[in-house]
């Protein structure tokens, strides 16, 4: 039996999983960069990690604000008789794999940075 | 009882959502065109004093060294200086001196709110589909859909300029110096704990008016809310069970129903308290009281970085903490949410 309890494993694999698409997405994006924008390529990574640093902070202000209020907003839509099919497990989820997405590109642009600078 | 584990978690939740705000602040900076250092010397500064500018900044190391030293200076809330607006003043002071100002605004735009919408959707509730729950709703609709640009030149042209009552703008007769007794920083406050009573009159006549704008939208909000909550309410079988046992209509409503129906207005008061924040900006604007909110527009115009970066995690702060306590009112109101 794993020591890891399922839940661990599922959220780790859900930002696994994002931090792995943004890790991908960063070199591809450095690149587009230097050959259609004319971006330098120390100047390309640096737009890279603040364009995933945008993710990351969107994300982990969702994830934050999903855990501290998504059931008072479920428990509002349900008064105000606007349920939307908002939940605040599944924008928690989202928030998780868009946050690993931002968290990767951070952590692979300095990476190609140094080694493009 | 305290619930310390809940507000524990609670607190725990802060360091996500300051890290988060700063990293968007950081990086929509760091993306927006414009360079601090040409800002802080000027268009017809030398390359030379520019370069200097930049490297005192450290603006020459690459982004993610700048991004580390920026989280450890926010964690230690130190925002630098700032550039263009009150150059060589730390960002710090700035806060402190407009901050207040900003609060103040807020905190009695939410007290108009409070004070007026819970009454009005309790009686709207009671009188549901009478002429008064009628005249209450379209109020509340109206409320909501009115801005802010909009009902405060309104509001200035009939109190100010047609009925000559009421003054047009800033928060305190030019004639007062309040400066000389400042404690808080909220002239209302100031001039109550200095006794002035002239001055306290001119600072709650200042108040009026900018109070209202910002109120009207959270009382149409919380009235509407606290409606469809005690609507609910009043049809659980405690309700029944306490009519039946004799209880005036008013006694139950009052005693048994308006606790529980309270519970998710509460939500929306905190919630509704960053709108007040926001709508501050605008409040701010059209009665030309200097806060935090001009403070940020004026920032962001002349590109002075360190002062949006502060106003913005300061705002992002203060909504988190009014939450925080809004949630442990929650679970005085309902002990089940602690579990």
């Amino acid at each position: 039996m794993s020591p890891v309890p399922s839940a661990v494993r599922d959220r780790g694999r859900l930002v696994a999983g994002g931090a792995a698409v943004g890790a991908v997405a960063t070199p591809v994006l450095v690149i587009g960069l230097v050959a259609v924008g004319g971006f330098a390529p120390l100047s390309a990574a640096e737009t890279a990690f603040a364009f995933g640093g945008l993710w990351f902070g969107l994300a982990l202000l969702g994830w934050a604000g999903s855990v501290a209020s998504g059931r008072a907003i479920e428990a509002a839509q349900e008064h105000l008789d606007a349920d939307s099919g908002w939940t605040e497990r599944r924008s928690r989820r989202a928030m998780a794999r868009i946050g690993g997405f931002g968290a990767g590109m951070m952590l692979v642009a300095p990476i190609v940075g140094t080694a493009v600078g | 009882m305290f619930p310390k584990r809940f507000v524990l978690k609670r607190l725990l939740l802060l360091v996500p959502v300051l890290i988060g705000v700063a990293t968007l602040v950081f990086s929509i900076l760091h993306l927006s065109p414009g360079d601090p250092a040409l800002t802080i010397a000027g268009e017809r500064a030398s390359q030379e004093f520019v370069e200097r500018i930049r490297a005192d900044l450290g603006l020459n190391d690459p982004i993610w060294v700048q991004y580390i030293d920026f989280l450890g200076n926010v964690a230690q809330f130190d925002f630098g200086e700032s550039y263009v607006i009150n150059r060589n003043t730390s960002v710090r002071e700035v806060l402190a001196d407009t901050l207040p100002v900003t609060l103040e605004l807020a905190l009695y735009g939410q007290l108009f709110g409070i004070l007026f919408g819970i009454p009005l959707g309790v009686l709207s509730a009671v009188k549901q589909d009478t002429i008064t729950d009628h005249a209450t709703r379209v109020g509340a609709l109206t409320g909501i859909s009115v801005p802010i640009f909009w009902s405060g030149p309104l509001l200035i042209l009939l109190f100010a300029q047609v009925l000559g009552i009421l003054p047009t703008s800033g928060r305190i007769s030019s004639t007062y110096n309040v400066a000389a007794i400042r404690v808080t920083g909220m002239v209302t406050i100031d001039t109550l704990i200095a006794g002035d009573w002239e001055m306290f009159r001119s600072a709650v006549r200042h108040m009026l008016l900018p109070s209202l704008v910002i109120g009207v939208y959270s009382m149409a909000l919380i009235s509407r809310m606290m409606r469809s909550s005690m609507l609910e309410v009043v049809r659980q079988d405690y309700m029944r069970t306490a009519r039946a046992k004799g209880q005036g209509a008013k006694i139950t409503v009052l005693k048994h129903g308006f606790r529980n129906a309270l519970i998710p207005v509460v939500t929306i008061i905190g919630i509704q308290f960053g709108g007040l924040l926001g709508g501050a900006v605008l409040t701010e604007t059209v009665f030309a009281i200097g806060g935090i909110g001009t403070l940020l527009v004026e920032a962001i115009e002349v590109g002075d970085y360190p002062i949006v970066q502060g106003t913005v995690l300061t705002f992002a702060f203060l909504f988190t903490l009014v939450n925080l306590v809004v949630d442990v009112t929650y679970s005085y109101l309902d002990p089940r949410i602690q579990q």
